[in-house]
This record gives structure tokens, sequence and C-alpha cells, in this order.
């Protein structure tokens, strides 16, 4: 294998269970986002966007979708001769199959094969996020700043911080120290989960964080405490724009939401900075004699002939005649029955909503509307029918 | 038996009718439904049928044509053995000169038969039942039609292709066309009647006319099945965003627009931007096209990145829609 100079280690193994249903039989960096992408294209596209084309994909939770996503990586030009995406899924060992337990117990069981490609620095990023990053400005800033770890931070609102894990530095953006989910938050930089580690360095650490039976095996909570304890030099990289966990169904509802507000810094239509996805082959969208469509994302492949306000339709989604829909996001596929009115809601993917559905939302929560919520539904407009 | 069958597809046809469209571009190569090209539909067809060994027969200019088709990947044609062939000849008249510049093609393939198709046809046909036809009756030559009128797709044996090819200077026959139309001819021509959508787009009329019907949706049903689809270069446009103020009916839109103003009974190619208060009705806006805010667009044809500014109004007829040529400027004061 040629040298590379930078390698990724993509960790894509989350199980996302606050995506409820979402995640029933996909990991979470496979859940579909913004009409046409799924969570990963993200931080792949930056990849291939920064340059870096070494990709490793750490898998293990429901790794189907995901596995047959990514492919060989033609979608976001990662399918090299040298380098290229990879997808490392756990593997057996002699007698036992050894499972992922933590972040860095991951990265530490492919440390193979970051070692054939030699390089200086490792990228460790996670699936879990929608942002858009040149991971090239930040390996610059580390290598000019020495640093043997660069952690990538974000400033966010003083009364979410204890959310995060938040990082403590001095005005040289030296970290001072790492406080996981701190009650009371001393500093509002929050660690986005992108860390350069020389990789040497990351290495040596990594063999010793797995040598120590009382470590989770964390790179929040054993890895980079082990680093801070031994004075080595991490260094804070704070990042400027649109970035989203987007964890739960209400958070990934906002962050689709997001992409309505033209004044946000997240813009799908940039194209020095495209963001790749395995493009579905879908006929162009038709629009209905009776549609109205405001204020809405829509894919190819979808049919509408009713009503849409505020929302993000995915490929092949059909609203029929008469069928209202208001701040919603449609998954792939799904169908919206005549007369039928739904808001402030997720529809999952190939669901059926039946003719003349009505769905309120007065609430502040999202509904996931399901086969399950649609049933549960149907009991209750009958209970009231009778009553 | 599928697999036994290669595709020629002989994108030489001069643009004549067409040449508003075609000037820059072979006719082959002339967007059209939104996201395609003429050429898709044919290659899609011979793909879904199990073909899996094509030959394209181009003319100069060729560049957009092999821009578009590439590796030939996403068509699924990027194959170790067989897959797309790209043939210029020069610049000869005659089919069957143009292919016997490329016989090794036709020596090395094992096919047993060959369809031979024009480029502009635009329909979504599974040529398996057309090879059972041709082998049930025996056939020597086929050719394909729509309403009793040729639709210029024909089926032939690749012995029979070779034999024609060797034999041209003897026999005085240019094309496949000219062989199947020749009453005195020996051979055994059945024809194969096709059911479902079909054009054959040789003039701006027939391409106007066309897409205007598919946006009727039996039409356009009949041409877009998720069983047969019709494959295309892909793009990584981001969905079409929808601005406040948009009023879009009865269209057929692409990924990539961010439409703010108004869309009746039009197509739509990607990246397409519509200002505020413009109105676009009965036309067709290629892709990456830019329409300002205050334009009133009626029976037109604007080609590629054709840049509209503000306040422009632009008008064909329905009989004759007005053709804006790619890359061009539109400005108020020249249109008034």
């Amino acid at each position: 294998m040629a040298k590379q100079k930078c390698v990724a280690m993509l960790l894509a193994g989350g199980k996302g269970s606050r995506l409820k249903e979402l995640t029933e039989s996909l990991a979470k960096p496979a859940v579909p986002f913004g009409g046409k992408y799924r969570i990963i294209d993200f931080p792949l596209s930056n990849c291939a966007n920064s340059g870096i084309h070494t990709v490793g994909v750490l898998t293990q939770y429901q790794p189907l979708v995901l596995n047959s996503y990514i492919g060989i990586g033609s979608a976001w030009d990662l399918d090299r001769k040298n380098g290229g995406v990879t997808v490392l899924p756990p593997y057996s060992e002699s007698s036992e199959v050894k499972w992922y337990s933590g972040t860095a117990s991951a990265i530490y069981q492919n440390l193979n094969y970051i070692k054939q490609y030699d390089p200086e620095y490792v990228l460790i990023l996670s699936g879990d996020h929608i942002y858009k990053m040149n991971y090239d400005t930040m390996l610059d800033y580390h290598i000019d700043k020495q640093a043997d770890v660069t952690i990538s931070v974000i400033e966010v609102p003083w009364d979410e911080a204890s959310r995060f894990g938040i990082m403590n530095t001095d005005e040289e953006y030296n970290v001072t120290r790492f406080d996981e989910k701190p009650e009371k938050p001393e500093s509002n930089l929050a660690s986005m989960g992108i860390y350069i580690f020389k990789w040497s360095v990351l290495r040596k650490y990594l063999e010793m964080d797995e040598s120590n039976p009382d470590s989770s095996n964390d790179f929040g909570k054993d890895v980079i405490p082990a680093m801070l304890a031994d004075e080595l030099k991490l260094i804070a990289y704070p990042f400027k724009g649109y970035w989203k966990d987007v964890g739960t169904v209400k958070s990934l509802w906002e962050a689709n939401m997001d992409l309505l507000d033209n004044d946000q810094d997240l813009n799908l239509f940039e194209h020095s900075w495209r963001i790749y996805s395995v493009n579905p082959n879908q006929p162009p969208q038709i629009i209905g004699t009776e549609a109205k469509i405001k204020h809405s994302l829509v894919n190819e492949g979808c049919v509408i002939d009713g009503e849409i306000e505020q929302s993000v339709m995915f490929q092949g989604v059909e609203v029929e005649a008469a069928a209202v829909v208001k701040e919603c996001v449609v998954m792939p596929n799904a169908r919206i029955g005549k007369g039928s009115y739904i808001e402030r809601a997720i529809v999952m993917n190939e669901l059926e909503v039946p003719e003349n559905t009505i769905i309120h939302n007065h609430s502040d929560d999202i509904l996931l509307i399901t086969e399950e919520y649609l049933a549960e539904h149907e009991r209750r407009q009958s209970r009231v029918e009778e009553a | 038996m599928k697999k036994s069958m290669l595709g020629v597809i002989d994108a030489t046809m001069l643009p004549g009718e067409m040449a508003e469209l075609a000037g820059h571009r072979s006719p082959a190569a002339i967007p059209f439904a939104g996201r395609y090209r003429l050429i898709d539909f044919v290659l899609s067809n011979m793909v879904n049928s199990g073909i899996q060994s094509v030959a394209i027969f181009p003319r100069s200019p060729y560049r957009s044509l092999m821009d578009h088709l590439g590796s030939g990947k996403d068509w699924d044609l990027n194959r170790k053995r067989d897959g797309l062939f790209f043939f210029p000849a020069p610049a000869k008249e005659g089919q069957f000169s143009r292919l016997a510049e490329h016989l090794d093609y036709f020596n090395r393939s094992d096919q047993k038969y060959v369809i031979v198709s024009n480029c502009t046809t635009v329909a979504n046909m599974d040529f398996g039942p057309t090879l059972d036809r041709f082998i049930k009756q025996d056939c020597d030559l086929l050719e394909v039609t729509h309403n009793g009128e040729p639709a210029n797709i024909y089926l032939l044996s690749l012995e029979l292709l070779l034999t024609l090819i060797e034999n041209r200077h003897e026999t005085g026959y240019q094309s496949v066309q000219s062989v199947f139309e020749d009453q005195s001819s020996s051979l055994k021509k059945c024809q194969y009647e096709f059911e479902g959508f079909l054009k054959r787009i040789k003039s701006v009329s027939d391409y106007y006319q066309t897409s205007m019907e598919l946006l009727q949706k039996d039409k356009w049903s009949e041409l877009f099945n998720e069983f047969q689809p019709i494959y295309t270069k892909v793009k990584d446009e981001p969905p079409t965003n929808y601005l406040e103020g948009s009023h879009v009916t009865n269209a057929m839109i692409a990924n990539g627009c961010i439409i703010e103003g108004e869309v009746n009974h039009s197509i739509v190619f990607r990246a397409v931007t519509i200002g505020k208060e413009s109105s676009v009705k009965n036309s067709i806006i290629m892709q990456k096209s830019k329409i300002g805010s205050n334009c009133t667009l009626e029976h037109v044809i604007l080609d590629k990145d054709v840049s509209v500014e503000d306040g422009t109004v632009l008008r064909g007829t329905a009989e004759k829609p007005l053709v804006v040529k790619k890359g061009s400027i539109e400005s108020a004061v020249a249109s008034s």
C-alpha cells in the first residue's frame, strides 16, 4: 500500500435508539436526511471534498443497509485503486468475536488497517452529525500548532452546554480539561467528536487503553483524559458554521426544517462543496394541476397532487389530491392518501397513510408516523365515534 | 437467450428540422423530459432487455454525447466482457460503410442477433418479445412499427448483418432500412407492432409536442415505470427548493431547482432558477438556465445555460415554440 498522509476512521456503528423506529432496522448513520441523503453522506462528502481519500468505516449495529449503501464508495468518488473506502466490521479473533465495546476499542481493533498506509495523522469522525467541514484546513491547523491531538469544537448556547462533552481551554485554545456532560459547565465549547491524532501518539494510547481493564474504551471518557494527564499537547479547533447532532426524532425533524431556512449556513446548493449521495435514478417529480407547494424541498420521483407546506419530501413520495402535509418530513416511497391531513411529523418510509387520515399535532413534540401509530390512531378515532 | 443480442445505435442522424436544438450537439444528446438525453431511451431499453454489448456510431459533433455516456457506468455497461463501445467513423455516407469501419467488433462478438436502432426514438420497450417473434416466425429481418409506421428499429441475425456489410458494393444497399424497404428482396421480412407510448423525434415540433404530451399522467406512466427504469447520467443535485410564493401546477420538475415564481404546464430541467413574480407557461426550460424576476415565458424552449434577465417577456406559439440557443442572454430591452 502506498503511504497516505492522513487516514480517516469513521465510526458508524451507532444504534441511535432515541430515533425509535427510524433505527429499528438500520444504523443511525444510514438514517435518511434532507430529501435525498443519509446522515453518513455528510462526513463522507466532507472527506472527498477535503481530499482525504482513505476512509475506514467502522460498522456494527444493523449494518446491512449501510454496507450496501456505501458499496465500493463510488457515490463519493472514493472507489480508489489506492485507499478509497473500506467497511470495517467487527471480526473474530482465534476464540472469540470481539464486538466494538467503545469508540477507542473499535479503532484499536483496526490498527492493522491504519498501519498498512503508514500515515502521519489519523482523523476520527462520527457518522451522527450534519455539517460541512474542510478537514484539510483542520489538518493544517493541527500541523501548524504542532499538536498531538486536535479536537474540533463548536460554541453551543450556555443553557445547552450540559448536554455535550465540554472542552475547557486557555486563550490559546490549549485544552486544559474535558468534562463529559457537566452539570455546571465552565465553558461552552462542545466537542464535535472530530479528532486529529498524530498516528504514533494514537497508537501508543490505544494500546495502553486496551490493556487497562478499568477503561470503558471511549475517546471522550478514557483516551483524551489519559492524554491530558500525561500533559500532551491537546488543542481545540474552533469551528464556525452549521453543525447538528440528529440523535432524536425532534432534532432530526429540526435539522430537516433548518434546510428550509434560507438564512442558515447549511447550503446544499453550493457547487464547490457538494454533498454526494447514492442517486436512486428516479424520474422527475410530477406536480399535478391542483397541487400547492410552498416553502418545501421535493426530490425526484415524487408525485404531488395535494398540498405541501414547509415540508421535506424524499424520493418516490406520493401526496394524493386534497391531502395536506404541513411541517413534515416524509421518508422515501411513503404515500399520503386522499383527503388526509398531517402536521408536525416524520412519516416512515414505505408507509401507506389511508384516505382521510386526520392527524393534528399542537404539541411541542414531533410525531413519528408508523404502521403502529396509524393502527392506534384508528382505534382512538373509532372510540371517539362510538362515544 | 436475451443475452444473445447485440445493440447497435446509429447516432449519425443529421439534425435536419431539429437544427435549432442540435446545432452544437448530436440529436442523440438533446436533453429531454427533465433529466434525460434522447439516447437514454433506446440505450436503457437495450439494457433492460438484457443486452450487454452496445455499439454507438456517432457523427461529429459528439463531445456532449461522449461526455454524457462516459464509460457506460450509469447504464451498467462498464463491463470487463462486452459493455459500451463508441465507434466514431470517418464522414462516410451509408450506414453499412460506417459499420464496415469497425468490422472487428462484429467479428469478435459471439451474440447471434443484432438490434439496429436510431437514436431519437422515445419509448419504454422490452426487446425480448420482439426476439421471440423473430425466432418463432423464422424471420430474416424484422421491423418494429408503431401505429403501422416504421419506428426505425430493426432486428436481424449477426450473420446476415455481416453479409450485408460485406456485399454492400454489389447489392447497393446502404442501410438495414434500405434492405427492408426493397420489395424485390428475397429475405423473409416481418413487422412487430409496439403498442405502448412511442414517438420518433425528428423536428423541434415533434420534440415540443411529445414533451407536452408527457405532462399527461397516463402518457408519463407509460414511459416511466419502476420495473424498466430509464437510466441517465447521474448528477448530485439537491432536491428542488420551492420557496415562499412559488406556484407550480401541472409540471415535470427535476432536482436542484430553486423556484420562486409560477410554473404551469411546463418541463423544468435540473438546477434551473425561476425568480419572483415570473411566470413560465407551456415551456421547456433546460438545465442551469436562470430566469430572473418579473419575466413572462410562454411557448418557449430555453436551451441549457440561458440567462433571462429581470422583466423579460419571451413568447412563441403552440405551433412554433420560440427556441433560445444554449448560453445566450435574453434581456428586457432586446425582447421588447
